[in-house]
């Protein structure tokens, strides 16, 4: 994508380009500060959650779901996996991504790839689980909307959706390539 | 009702750390100083990200990619009005509000074009962006199949979309 634009960009107005490429930079800087702020106050209160042991609490709550989905998770993995799914439906998208981050390094074993655990769990937060997608709400609201929140049982169908779709995909991807790499072995006998 | 929900949650948080002695003040240092490192291992990433995002909209190449899904869009029941969104939403979150609120300003916040468009951007996620964050600070680069199955599945998601603005 970046070549591939850069050398459409290099042939149509090659005087834009740099400007292009600094625009983008300067829009990485500004997510950067927000970001910053956001992840500040939310692993602030994520390291209380710890510390009062309300992480370990939710936990308890979900862990059963999540244990037969990601099959062979610690139970660290699985406490921030609790999380940010709690995070997401409640529509705090932001204090979601933390949680997922942290819940990636407890999954990953520092291999070279994503293993099936880990993209399923992609998966989900890139299909979105939010149960109220306030932001577009409020924006037809601003514009007049009679009845702005009309989009929320589609949404929520549509989320639903997709991320079946994903999940079914991401299972059936992890089934295929297991079988391959199980017949490669076989194979060289 | 939903703006009482996050400082609702946090005050409860803080609350409850404080009755069972947690020291609030350390915890906030903690938490501040692990964003600094945590944005230190991500902006690389979406920094790259951004820029290629810029250059593939700046150059013309996204619009030449519309161009090319509109006819396999119309023909999954994504109105032509909308390719630009679907197109946009996986790449950028600003991006695509920004299409979205165009949308609204030529076709009312009422219209079947925009009610789809808004659970399209409120029912997905931007998937480039989710997947370079969340893959930043492990060792783990080579990310298979995800990305595809991702972006697949917000096909789906769309398309479920318009079918259901039609009844709902």
């Amino acid at each position: 994508m970046l070549a591939g634009g850069l050398i459409f960009l290099t042939v149509t107005a090659p005087q834009t380009a740099f400007s292009v490429m600094l625009t983008g930079t300067t829009n990485a800087v500004e997510l950067a500060l927000s970001l910053f702020a956001v992840y500040a106050i939310w692993l602030s209160v994520l390291e209380i959650m710890d510390k009062a042991g309300i992480s370990k609490a939710v936990n308890k709550l979900l862990a059963p779901l999540w244990k037969r989905i990601f099959k062979g998770e610690s139970d660290k993995a699985l406490e921030y996996i609790s999380l940010n799914f709690s995070a997401n439906l409640l529509g705090m998208g932001s204090a979601a991504t933390p949680m997922g981050i942290k819940a990636m390094e407890h999954m990953s074993k520092g291999r070279e790839k994503a293993s099936d655990n880990m993209i399923l769990f992609l998966v989900f937060n890139a299909t979105s689980i939010q149960l109220i997608p306030a932001t577009v709400v409020g924006m037809r609201a601003a514009e007049g909307s009679a009845n702005a929140a009309d989009i929320i049982l589609p949404s929520l169908l549509a989320t639903v959706i997709s991320t079946a779709v994903g999940v079914t995909l991401a299972k059936l991807c992890g089934k295929i390539s297991g079988k391959m790499r199980k017949k490669l072995p076989l194979s060289r006998r | 009702m939903s703006a009482y929900i996050i400082p609702l949650f946090i005050l409860v948080v803080l609350v409850t750390g404080f009755c069972r002695r947690v020291p609030i003040y350390g915890s906030f240092v903690t938490g501040v100083k692990g964003s600094l490192q945590l944005l230190l291992s991500i902006m690389p990433y979406f920094t790259v990200i951004l820029i290629a995002v810029q250059l593939f909209t700046a150059s013309g190449l996204g619009a030449k990619t519309e161009q090319l899904l509109k006819p396999v869009f119309t023909a999954l029941g994504i109105p032509p009005q909308l390719t630009q969104l679907v197109v946009i939403r996986p790449l950028s979150g600003n991006g695509s509000i920004a299409v979205l609120q165009t949308l609204m300003d030529e076709y009312g916040a009422d219209s079947y074009i925009v009610r789809c468009g808004s659970v399209i951007v409120g029912a997905s996620e931007t998937t480039f962006y989710v997947a370079t964050i969340y893959f930043s600070t492990v060792k783990e680069k080579k990310l298979r199949y995800a990305v595809p199955v991702c972006l697949i599945a917000s096909l789906a998601g769309a398309v479920a979309a318009c079918a259901l603005c039609r009844i709902i």
